[in-house]
């Protein structure tokens, strides 16, 4: 390949940016040379199997610990960790208050949700280990529980902006409109679960953690927040990563565990859960609920949003448990040019496994409670609700919302005006069966704060990249050495990527809140760009016709490094649903799915794609048969497959999938996110084309067969 | 086990494993704390979630002498230990019995039926199992041999309540025998799941022949799947799918599953019929 590395290729010459290219991690990932964190087998691991709470909420009055057991290496309680581990820190948001309820690592006096650790056994197998943790006797006293946001007396969370004349509005309004919307809880299933090793090694006081996670950076430093250690006396390595959808960003209280074992006992240890805990214990997506009002002049014009916001948050306040609700109020202008908002959102908190981050992050939950409710403007005032979108859209941008984020770019009319023509809307119902589309659009906020890369010439000429940002199948690989061959001038075979060792890759934040392309991609451009220019140099002193070889071998070991940073960009889009539901059993078809994204800069139209398809089946799995609900002791019903179902490849629609490229100001890419936007779009459009089915009966997801039936049999009656 | 590299994966509590190499050996073995491995596609999942802890689990995956597919006058017998795509492959199933292929082809995922058995799937008696309500809409019966000898039972009387079956503790589900079907018998099959491959919610089995020949039954409708008499009097008098499947569906409790099973009864009576 080397002979390709010609100095004069040229930065443009690769032309790859805006190619469908096939993802290149892929045949490693198919011939199963993955390596995930189940495949890492330190010699001499102990092996974890955590004691959890049966109970949502209960105090802990003792704790039998059985002694001497056949292959059990130790047992540890809060008890053990007292003064030595801390809480998992709280990260807080701007304007808001955030109470110090950080989730421990182990339970001490009180379990506030049925899954909690409560103690940790080490053996020397898992299955020991499961054995050994059945032994451990708990001595729990029930206490009363909360299982609902609205009910709860404890606000863990809160945040209210009132901004604009919102009285003096909804006083002059011709029309004020209500709703009321609920999303379930949901849990992320990524198809690999949770896990953590961690090696200590006494000699240098070095603790080597590999996790499967978002990034290494924020475990990194929730390892140092809670063991009180100097973060360069911490490595953290991410393996492999078989999805997470949020769920692997903030760190585990197991991570910790396994961490202070390994200190404790001197020897690796080794956490990998298995399903069960995975649905009980990771943390959960949305469970929110909200009250809405518009008010409107006789133009329909939206004159002002009041919302309020219940979060459903759990029984403590994971790292990042309460970011989705600032998300959410701040996104409760929509895409609408409204002036005036007064947004309250309380996080409360309940018996229940925490809430967190889950692919949208909030954005699905704004973007249902805005879209539901302007579809309940255009029924009460008989508009159609295209029109009525139309009538309110954003259409000159930057904009600054009334609550105070600024939209970078888009074109709201023309997603819509796309949407429209791609969803081949249609109404109607006969005997077996009705018919009805919806629309909801969304604005997603995307990128921020900042990413790294580092960019080295490697003694044959080739480029090696480090990267801040971490993939866990989102193709960083393919679009990120597009960026970089195309920036450099050479093939996508000369470049090599490295991720998620906190020893090699720059400090950088991690891959969440479909940041990577917009944040690590600028960064690998603006780092590659870098070393291009020092290459030039040397190549220039050399004299003409030189290659990347000769440049390396000049001068060996040329870098250049990058640490991008921007302000927000702000992903949108329309989806357009058409539903089926069947008369006689409820049963509910998507029968065409229309997704038009705006997320700038496409790098790779094929993967930006698949992300679409990707959240749109989450999106629709969450309208047909998501919910992770408890009984009414506060008992997880979906600890299993049997009862929390995924959707499958049959029960997909057909996406029609477009994009619209209005590039972002904010990076050199002009690129947006583009992780996250099916997953945004497609309740809200779905949950109005049901309503639209239903002649106007509006009801929450999952929209079960009975749901539905039930709803057909009242409209009958 | 605690020196498998890894650690070990044996997820259940522990229990004591034998594979018996025939089945007059299983047949000494069987008894009140022991449970019989088959497919283990509905079993490991239960072990692996300690929600069932036998003391003894008796694996009969080694007993080709309950493999068997075969025509016997006209007779249909299954070896207990028939996996189901063995059976969802069988031409002679297709040809004569195929409301078998029918109902098969809905058990799980096609990874699941290569697993699963025949005789699992009835005596693990979910009552939202296919292959049951498929074999009770046969006339099936299902032989029961213990070390004292063979009983038969027919299919319609084998289910007592969810996961709960006539099988006494030292029996073993040994065979499948299904009556050749009249003459110019049609058959449905139809079923509704949350999701391709999910457990059924509800489901009807149909075989309506000639001279008032009727067979109804429902899965996911009750504790147990069963047999719809007031809807095959009804098909036998000559009512239409719509009567009939309103007829077949009275007992079932709660208005929304009653309606799920009538609209299913009726498919299938349609798919019998035409």
């Amino acid at each position: 390949m080397a002979h390709d590395l010609r100095m004069d290729a040229g930065p443009q010459a690769g032309g790859l940016v805006g190619r469908p290219l096939g993802r290149r991690e892929d045949d490693r990932i198919l011939r199963g040379a993955t390596r995930y964190l189940d495949d890492i087998n330190p010699p001499g691991a102990a092996h974890v199997a955590f004691v959890r709470s049966p109970f949502a909420h209960a105090r802990i009055a003792g704790i039998d610990v059985p002694e001497e057991l056949d292959g059990v290496v130790a047992v540890i309680t809060a008890a053990d960790l007292e003064g030595r581990v801390g809480d998992l820190p709280v990260q807080g948001f701007e304007g808001g208050r955030v109470s110090a309820e950080g989730h421990p690592v182990l339970a001490g006096g009180e379990v506030r949700y049925a899954g909690q650790p409560v103690a940790a056994v080490l053996a020397e197998s898992r299955a020991l280990a499961e054995d050994a943790a059945e032994l451990v006797e708990v001595d729990y006293e029930p206490l009363d529980l909360v299982l609902d946001a609205r009910s709860s007396d404890v606000t863990m969370s809160d945040w209210h902006k009132v901004t604009g004349d919102v009285e003096g509005a909804f006083a002059s309004a011709a029309h004020v409109v209500r709703a009321s919307h609920s999303l379930p809880r949901l849990a992320p299933v990524p198809m690999e679960p949770r896990g953590a090793i961690a090696s200590y090694d006494e000699g240098d006081d070095m603790l080597t953690v590999w996790v499967s996670a978002q990034d290494s950076h924020r475990q990194l430093a929730g390892l140092a927040a809670v063991l009180d250690r100097p973060e360069d006396s911490i490595r953290v390595i991410v393996p492999d990563v078989g999805g997470a959808f949020g769920s692997k960003g903030a760190p585990a209280p197991e991570t910790m565990l396994v961490a202070v074992a390994s200190m404790t006992t001197g020897r690796p240890v080794k956490w990998a859960e298995d399903r069960e805990e995975n649905f009980v214990a990771s943390y959960q997506g949305r469970g929110m609920e909200a009250d809405v009002e518009l008010a409107l002049d006789e133009d329909a014009t939206i004159l002002a949003v009041r919302a309020r916001i219940w979060a459903d948050l759990g029984g403590y306040l994971m790292p990042t448990t309460a970011i989705p609700t600032h998300t959410t109020a701040m996104l409760m202008c929509g895409v609408y040019d409204i002036q005036a908002a007064d947004v309250e959102v309380l996080g409360k908190r309940t018996n229940k496994v925490p809430t967190g981050p889950y692919r949208g992050a909030g954005r699905p939950e704004a973007a249902y409670f805005v879209e539901c409710t302007v579809d309940v403007v255009a029924r009460e005032l008989g508009l159609d609700p295209l029109e009525l979108r139309r009538r309110n859209l954003i259409r000159e941008l930057p904009y600054e919302t009334a609550l105070g984020w600024t939209y970078d770019s888009g074109d709201y009319e023309r997603c819509l005006a796309l949407a429209e023509e791609l969803a081949r809307p249609e109404h109607h119902s006969d005997d077996a069966r009705v018919i009805g589309t919806g629309f909801g659009m969304y604005v997603e906020r995307a990128g921020g704060l900042y990413e790294t890369a580092d960019a080295e010439l490697l003694p044959d000429g080739r480029l090696l990249v480090r990267s801040g940002s971490s993939p866990h199948g989102q193709g960083h690989d393919t679009t990120f050495a597009q960026l970089a061959a195309d920036r450099f001038g050479v093939d996508l075979d000369d470049v090599e990527f490295r991720f998620g060792d906190s020893a090699e890759v720059p400090r950088g934040v991690g891959t969440f809140a479909s940041r990577s392309v917009a944040m690590g991609g600028s960064a690998v451009v603006q780092a590659v760009g870098a070393l291009r220019e020092k290459c030039d140099a040397v190549a220039a002193r050399l004299g003409g016709g030189t290659t990347l070889r000769e440049v390396a071998e000049a001068e060996p070991g040329i870098r250049a490094s990058a640490r991008f940073e921007s302000d927000l960009v702000f992903s949108s889009g329309a989806y357009g649903a058409v539903v089926e539901i069947e008369r006689a059993t409820g049963r509910l078809r998507v029968l065409r799915l229309t997704a038009v994204d705006d997320a700038g800069t496409i790098i790779n139209p094929l993967l930006a794609e698949g992300q679409v398809i990707g959240g749109v089946a989450q999106g629709l799995g969450q309208c047909l048969v998501e919910e992770a609900a408890y009984d009414e002791v506060g008992n997880p019903t979906f600890a299993s497959f049997v009862g929390y179902s995924l959707i499958t490849a049959a029960e997909m629609p057909s996406v029609i999938a477009a994009f619209v490229e209005t590039p972002s100001p904010l990076n050199p890419l002009g690129a947006k996110g583009i992780g996250e936007g099916g997953a945004i779009g497609t309740p809200a459009a779905v949950a109005n084309a049901v309503a639209d089915a239903l002649g106007g009966v509006r009801i929450d997801p999952p929209f079960t067969e009975e749901k539905l039936w039930r709803t057909l049999q009242g409209a009958v009656s | 086990m605690a020196d498998a590299p890894g650690g070990g994966v044996v997820k259940p509590a522990p229990f004591d494993y034998l594979a018996p190499a025939s089945v007059d050996e299983a047949l000494g073995l069987l008894g009140l704390d022991s449970t019989v491995l088959a497919g283990g596609q509905s079993l490991l999942p239960l072990l692996n979630l300690r929600l069932a802890r036998p003391e003894l689990v008796l694996d009969i995956n080694g007993l080709a002498e309950l493999d068997y597919i075969r025509d016997e006058d006209g007779r249909l017998r299954l070896g207990a230990m028939t996996r189901q795509v063995a059976l969802e492959r069988s031409e002679l199933v297709g040809q004569r019995w195929p409301l078998l292929h029918k109902a098969v082809r809905l058990v799980g995922h096609t990874q699941i039926r290569s697993r699963g058995t025949v005789g699992g799937s009835i005596s693990h008696a979910d009552p939202a199992a296919e292959l049951p309500a498929a074999l009770i809409a046969l006339d099936a019966r299902f032989e029961l041999r213990s070390a004292g000898g063979s009983r038969f039972v027919a299919a319609s009387d084998f289910f007592l309540g969810p996961l709960y079956t006539v099988r006494e503790p030292d029996e073993l589900l040994v065979e499948i025998e299904v009556p050749a079907q009249p003459d110019g018998a049609g058959t449905g099959f139809a079923e509704h799941a949350r999701t391709h491959g999910d457990f059924a919610t509800a489901g009807a089995a149909v075989v309506v022949a000639p001279g008032g020949h009727a067979r109804v039954a429902l899965l996911g409708a009750g504790p147990v799947p069963a047999r719809a008499e007031e809807g095959e009097r009804a098909l036998a008098e000559g009512a239409d799918a719509r009567e009939a499947a309103a007829a077949a569906t009275v007992d079932v409790e709660d208005d929304h599953r009653r309606a799920l099973c009538a609209e299913l009864v009726r498919r299938a009576i349609r798919e019998a019929t035409a």
